[in-house]
């Protein structure tokens, strides 16, 4: 290895936007949340009862076609707070930090939702203040957006409920 | 299939910059170390296989700008992309283009320069219909699967930073390895900063630039080009399904993993991987993983992983040393980690790892890791 630092800046600045078709699945289950509804798909071969609902259990290799209705509440299956600034997917922008995020299984579903998790008070600026701590088990449910717009940011977060 | 073997390996010094080289030169690196290691000249390579995740680097079809860097113009390249088992399934295409006759001599190199695009980006562009507003790269997917492992009481975090500290005193011995901790302590990892509740700093990975490559050559051009082969005793890979949420209690259950060795070991005759293995170089992205790995590759019961570490079986003395090379806890240029995992076992078999040499290697183990929806499981052998 030399030591000599050769390195030219590329800069990639873009306003651009991806254009995906959803699906039949995703897309009931995107007019469901505009709603405050959630529906999975579930398998007629072992049950399973999928989100993101999908056109195929990948275990039994059947299509489903059997909806199913899902609360918006749920137990934490899995937990941290994570202390890293993170990129957003959606803006580039690093998500300010710390926050919780987890596993939630909602009542209703087998496969398990990824989502933040409010530990403490309200979230300030995305920020989550120090709360009482995480764990497995714990009885989570759902804070929506006032206007819902049809996506899973429509979800803000999750957050504990007092046993 | 015909016998296979990797006769040659080539490593770059992985490094967090490795400013001094371009993404076609760093490749031509690792294939020249290669080629030489396996006394052959680029015109006797045949075919070329590409391993590298496309979207770090910011530039589309990588194989096209570093196709030339691995001597691949008038030959077919192709790349292969499975996330982190990239690596590991470079490899094993290259063992299925030799065995099934098509050619005798392949060249397959991974490589990653984490340090000139923006890794986060492509770990960021998860599905944009479900995840996207939340998801947090490989570390908080490893920080929830962990928080499982750990609640199930599988792991201690002490347990987990005498990973580290094995890691990385390893790769002290290992001339290519990105970070090298010769006097790391337990304590010292467990100061370390937290990123991701329980993961520390010293847990995870780093990011590297590095790349590497293998030889891999038929029956009787393997004999002529290298005294010891490390012959290809078995192969498997295993994906499953794409969310994280299909996958309950990943770390405890890890299915493909389980399946793909179980797959390998039943083709490679072996019934007691600790007895009969002689050295394993496993894909742990963060300590956790590798006690979690131990479970599923059935190096111990489950549960047991962490007693095994501590009694030190798995170090460079005990009865089945993992990852003399320091591992990707060392060092992880993602596309060439899973290639790093198959040269340095096949290097441990041709008796060329130096101060990292176990002894007697005539038995050796690869894995791959990818996203946590991939396992790839290769077993190299002195013998065909």
């Amino acid at each position: 290895m030399n030591d000599r630092v050769e390195r030219l800046d590329v800069p990639i600045l873009m306003d651009e936007a991806w254009h995906y078709a959803s699906g039949e699945a995703m897309e009931r289950f995107s007019t469901g949340l505009a709603a405050r509804r959630i529906e999975a798909l579930r398998c007629d071969g072992c049950g399973r009862r999928y989100l993101p609902p999908r056109p195929m259990c990948g275990n039994c290799r059947l299509r489903m076609t059997h909806w199913v209705a899902v609360d918006d509440t749920g137990t934490l299956e899995a937990w941290t707070v994570v202390h890293q600034p993170i990129l957003d997917g959606r803006t580039g922008e690093e998500r300010p930090s710390p926050y919780g995020m987890g596993l939630i299984r909602l009542d209703g579903a087998d496969t398990t939702v990824n989502h933040f998790v409010q530990t403490g008070g309200p979230r300030r600026q995305g920020v989550t203040p120090p709360g009482p701590p995480l764990f497995i088990g714990q009885r989570v449910r759902a804070v929506w957006r006032e206007e819902l717009r049809g996506a899973m940011d429509d979800i803000l977060h999750f957050e504990v409920v007092e046993p | 299939m015909r016998s296979v073997a990797v006769v040659g390996t080539g490593q770059t010094k992985h490094a967090r910059r490795r400013d001094d080289v371009s993404q076609a030169e760093l490749v031509r690196e690792a294939a020249d170390a290669a080629l030489a290691d396996a006394d052959m000249c680029a015109e006797d390579i045949e075919a070329v296989l590409i391993g590298n995740m496309e979207l770090f680097e910011g530039r589309g079809l990588p194989e096209l700008w570093v196709g030339g860097g691995a001597y691949g113009t008038g030959k077919p390249v192709m790349k292969v992309a499975t996330g982190g088992t990239s690596g590991t399934s470079t490899a094993i295409a290259a063992f299925h283009q030799v065995g099934s006759g098509l050619f005798d001599r392949v060249l397959a190199v991974g490589f990653e320069k984490h340090s000139e695009g923006h890794t986060q980006t492509g770990m960021a562009l998860t599905d944009p219909f479900w995840d996207r507003a939340v998801a947090s790269g490989a570390l908080g997917n490893f920080a929830l699967s962990v928080s499982q492992y750990v609640a199930a009481g599988h792991a201690t975090e002490d347990q987990a930073a005498l990973v580290a500290v094995k890691a990385r005193r390893n790769a002290a011995r290992n001339p290519h390895a990105h970070l090298q901790m010769p006097d790391l302590t337990v304590d010292e990892v467990l100061a370390s900063k937290m990123l991701a509740h329980p993961l520390r700093m010293l847990d995870m990975c780093p990011q590297s630039d590095g790349a590497a490559a293998i030889i891999v050559a038929s029956d009787a051009v393997a004999r002529e080009h290298n005294p010891r082969p490390a012959w290809v005793k078995a192969t498997a890979t295993r994906h499953d399904q794409c969310y994280i949420g299909d996958l309950d209690r990943r770390l405890l259950s890890m299915r493909t993993l389980r399946d793909a060795s179980a797959h390998a070991y039943t083709q490679a005759g072996i019934t007691d991987p600790v007895r009969d293995l002689d050295v394993a170089e496993i894909y742990e992205p963060c300590t956790y993983a590798e006690l979690a790995w131990y479970e599923a590759l059935g190096f111990c019961e489950a549960g047991e992983a962490g007693r095994l570490v501590e009694k030190g079986v798995t170090s460079m003395t005990g009865a089945l040393p993992v990852n003399p090379s320091g591992g990707v806890l060392s060092t992880n240029p993602v596309g060439a980690s899973g290639v790093i995992r198959v040269a340095e076992a096949a290097c441990q078999i041709h008796g060329r790892a130096g101060q990292r040499q176990v002894e007697r290697a005539d038995l050796a183990l690869a894995t791959g890791y990818g996203v946590y929806a991939w396992a790839d499981v290769v077993v190299l052998g002195s013998e065909p």
